[in-house]
């Protein structure tokens, strides 16, 4: 039989069966606690992907992202707690209320130069959590300061964004994952991802081609907070219970930076590759070697990370993307039947 | 209005040493133009050293310097050689060198978490000779660990000044900061110079290390509180500059030291904070730096 | 028609006076060239048109409309393009990458940017080093694509900051082949060059400067025989009195 495939169709077709496999996971895995570990790698994969943004498509570096987590997570969950509004809803009022303080933060800090901007962030993002430690009550809400906030089990309830069984938290991040590398994948091909990307290079240069790269920077800004934001809410829901240090950590912004640093950042699939690649090794590295080396995973981690940044400082995702194509050609060139057509 | 003055006594002589933390962090900075996130970690082995050492020979905290100090500048002079100068190098040309900015936050990460690996999350404390010790000055009690803090600070910054400014080494150095190119046709090996910046910043670190051991607790993390104090300090007092860095470091710590007299300690974080970003606003070069155009 | 008007435009740093009540008028369809030693304020003046600096007084009037102190991609977005004496190509983009975010000015279509954008690199003869990374290219072909760039923007004036330093003769030879292109094809041109056998034969008008002050106007042929100008550029000695 002749089947004559292009290599993008094919592509597509690879595309598709990994997308279904993944769906398909929850049908043969039942252990929760799998799952509970495939869910906080989607969970990774997401808020790097938000990240990446920001810190990949804008060319600067931020290191306070936990904050927004925080404030997703925090609002959903005072407007649930106060009002018994659905955090579906409080879900989309964290996003906006993250993306307006984002834009608050970017306005200054875009303006400096990368270690400053670096700097800036890093000091938001402790203020924040400082600040977030030292309130009890704002007004008529209750923040619980450094003890955090817990949610009371309600059982099954869609409206509550509430589950017995982790299997529709795999959905909903899976959902969320996807959605947001579309969205990554769909701004890298228009306009906005060709200014991003010029005026995170170039500034003086874009500028002088028509780019507004203020204003541009600050528009991906309030959407990566936006994102970010509402995985802070997903959290919430997902472990009913969440607390200032744990939440908004330096350590969370390093690993979302560091996992799309040595995945790639600026490029799509880079933030996933690393979560694909990090995550399991911190999960098993973490439950079988932290009884007599705590904290080894974090030192690899580390490790990884510096011997990246000296050897392939563009990230895990060209090596891997040139194994990709190999891959393919292989593949095209099998299905044609040793033609390749392009 | 005692309270005050106590607390300023106090603040003076804690914020010398942060002055004395921040004067490593803007050495490095002056001479190589890369900001050593890590700074605070290499603080934090200073300290584990002095702590083992001493806990081990049972020497005075200051003699420990006549071991701690070389080992932290060699500790400096190879990160930079190894793990900084590939990344710098292959960053020569790129307008927003970041990842120098990422590599050196890895080994913040790396150091920090080894420790915690080797050494627990246990938070060591050591008695040494002065421990515990103060002097009164009229109605006031000053502290004698931290006291000596302060004098060693001034000792230090005194001693780096004239380094710099009389030594053929300073002079190298900078020269090399000034213009990297035109230092090496001069046959100044730039690279080496760097590794001695580093070196040299690092072993301040290493000083600072042993002045905290007779007072302050040792711990994985340590090097957090002081890492980002480092930075704002050196922010506000203008990188590069050695009066800055003593002077910055200072008006922190009395800021600190008087503040958490009306509120808690942790409110004071969240106004140094305010603080460094405000002075990133407003005035980025600080109170004494040049205005960079990096 | 006068396309570009600079009337007493002066730009002050500090204690330093960069450039001093410059004017000058270019019509539509010239090439107009601006001579000057190192550091008489060529770039600067340039710089203040496009908004890169405001102007410490005076006025810029393009088309009869104010454009002083308006930021640099208004002024794009008005078709007035330039380049930059020290190129700043998106070096991690590819060549093809970097023209259309010039072409995207016009129009927010991702096929519609990538056609202009072909089409401007096979003008330029680049076309076939579209898929090639910026930070790979050579000099010469870096100073084309600094154009390709500019181009795509479809402007009516083109502000052309030193676009032949740094080239071969044959190179600078095809450069000029690519400005006379495109001015007969309704382009007005403003350069700063440095290469005095190429910005004279190609410009239809030339201005001298230095220390930021007018010193002569004219064709290329009086400006080159003024008097100030040779003092300026050689010194007293080889003034012929």
């Amino acid at each position: 039989m002749n089947i004559r495939l292009s290599r993008k169709t094919i592509e597509y077709l690879l595309l598709l069966l990994v997308l279904v496999i993944v769906f398909v996971v929850p049908v043969f895995i039942q252990s929760p606690t799998y799952l509970q570990i495939l869910i906080i790698l989607f969970f990774y994969a997401y808020l790097t992907t938000s990240w990446n943004l920001v810190g990949g498509f804008a060319g600067v570096l931020p290191l306070g992202h936990s904050a927004f987590v925080g404030i997703g997570a925090y609002t959903s969950t005072v407007l649930y707690l106060h009002y018994g509004l659905s955090p579906w809803i409080g879900m989309f009022v964290g996003g906006i209320f993250a993306a307006i303080v984002g834009v608050i933060i970017g306005k200054p800090t875009f303006k400096m130069r990368g270690a400053y901007f670096a700097l800036a962030t890093i000091a938001f993002g402790e203020g924040i959590r400082v600040m977030i430690e030292n309130i009890n009550k704002i007004g008529p809400f209750v923040i619980n300061g450094p003890r955090g906030l817990l949610i009371p089990l309600k059982g099954n309830s869609f409206v509550n964004f509430q589950f017995m069984s982790k299997v529709p938290y795999y959905y909903i991040i899976l959902i969320m994952l996807v959605i947001v590398v579309a969205i990554t994948y769909i701004i890298s091909k228009q306009r906005i991802g060709y200014y991003l990307g010029g005026g995170g290079e170039e500034p003086e240069a874009a500028q002088a081609l028509g780019v507004n790269v203020a204003k541009y920077k600050l528009i991906a800004m309030a959407l990566s907070c936006f994102l970010t934001a509402l995985a802070g809410t997903f959290y919430a829901q997902l472990m009913l219970y969440f607390y200032p240090k744990g939440l908004l950590s330096l350590d969370v912004s390093f690993e979302i930076a560091f996992i799309a640093l040595i995945g790639g950042r600026g490029t799509i699939a880079g933030p996933v590759i690393g979560a694909l690649l990090l995550r399991p090794l911190n999960e098993f590295s973490r439950i079988y070697l932290s009884g007599f080396l705590p904290g080894l995973h974090l030192v690899i981690f580390g490790l990884i990370l510096i011997l990246v940044m000296i050897y392939l400082p563009r990230g895990l995702h060209e090596p891997l993307s040139k194994v990709y194509h190999w891959f393919l050609d292989t593949l095209v060139k099998a299905i044609n039947g040793g033609e390749v057509k392009q | 209005m005692d309270i005050i003055l106590q607390a300023t006594v106090n603040g003076i002589c804690m914020g010398s040493i942060y002055g004395l933390a921040a004067l490593g962090l803007t050495v490095i900075f002056g001479v190589i133009k890369v900001i050593n996130f890590a700074h605070g970690s290499l603080l934090m082995v200073g300290m584990y050293a002095a702590y083992w050492l001493i806990l081990f020979t049972g020497i005075h905290p200051y003699l420990a310097l006549i071991v701690v100090v070389p080992l932290l500048f060699f500790f400096g002079y190879f990160m930079q050689d190894i793990v900084i100068k590939p990344v710098f190098k292959a960053e020569r040309d790129v307008r927003e060198p970041i990842t120098v900015i990422v590599v050196t936050t890895g080994v913040w990460y790396l150091l920090d978490n080894l420790a915690l690996m080797l050494f627990g999350a246990k938070y060591r404390v050591i008695t040494t000779s002065i421990t515990g010790k103060s002097f009164s000055l009229g109605d006031i009690i000053v502290s004698t660990p931290k006291f000596y803090g302060f004098v060693i600070t001034i000792i230090t910054a005194v001693f780096l000044f004239w380094f710099l400014k009389k030594t053929r080494m300073g002079k190298a150095i900078r020269a090399a900061s000034f213009d990297r190119d035109a230092a090496s046709l001069m046959g100044i090996k730039q690279y080496k110079i760097y590794n001695i910046a580093f070196g040299i910043g690092t072993a301040i670190a290493g000083i600072v290390g042993c002045v905290l051991i007779p007072f302050y607790y040792v711990f994985p993390t340590v090097g957090v509180v002081f890492d980002i104090r480092c930075f704002i300090i050196v922010v506000l007092g203008g990188l590069g500059s050695i009066h800055g860095a003593v002077l910055g470091g200072i008006i922190i710590g009395l800021i600190e030291s008087v503040f958490s007299q009306f509120m808690a300690s942790t409110w004071t974080e969240g106004i140094i904070y305010a603080i460094f970003l405000l002075i990133l606003f407003i005035k980025p070069s600080g109170l004494f730096g040049a205005r960079q155009d990096w | 028609m006068i396309l570009l008007d600079i009337q007493n435009v002066t730009k002050r740093f500090g204690g330093l006076t960069a450039v001093d009540s410059v004017n000058l008028s270019i019509e539509k369809g010239q090439i107009f060239g601006l001579i000057g030693p190192n550091g008489s304020g060529k770039s600067t003046l340039f710089n203040c048109i496009t908004g890169v600096y405001q102007p410490t007084s005076g006025k810029v009037m393009f088309q009869d409309q104010e454009i002083t102190g308006l930021k640099p991609w208004d002024i794009a977005k008005m078709h007035i393009a330039r380049t930059f004496q020290l190129v700043k190509p998106f070096g991690t983009k590819t060549v093809l990458y970097n023209v259309m975010v010039g072409s995207f000015a016009r129009t927010t279509s991702p096929a519609k940017a990538r056609d202009v954008a072909i089409e401007v690199l096979e003008r330029l003869h680049l076309a076939d080093k579209k898929d090639i990374l910026a930070k790979n290219l050579t000099i010469a072909d870096r100073k084309r694509l600094e154009l390709a760039r500019a181009l795509a923007t479809k402007p009516k004036l083109l502000l052309l900051d030193e676009v032949m330093a740094g080239l071969r003769p044959t190179e600078v030879e095809e450069m000029l082949d690519i400005l006379r292109g495109l001015r007969d094809g309704g382009m007005t041109i403003f350069v700063i060059e440095h290469i005095m056998r190429a910005i004279m034969s190609i410009s239809d008008r030339v201005l001298a400067i230095n220390f930021g002050k007018w010193i002569a106007e004219g064709t290329p042929a009086e400006v080159a025989n003024d008097e100030m100008v040779i003092k300026a550029y050689l010194g007293d000695d080889y003034v012929i009195t």
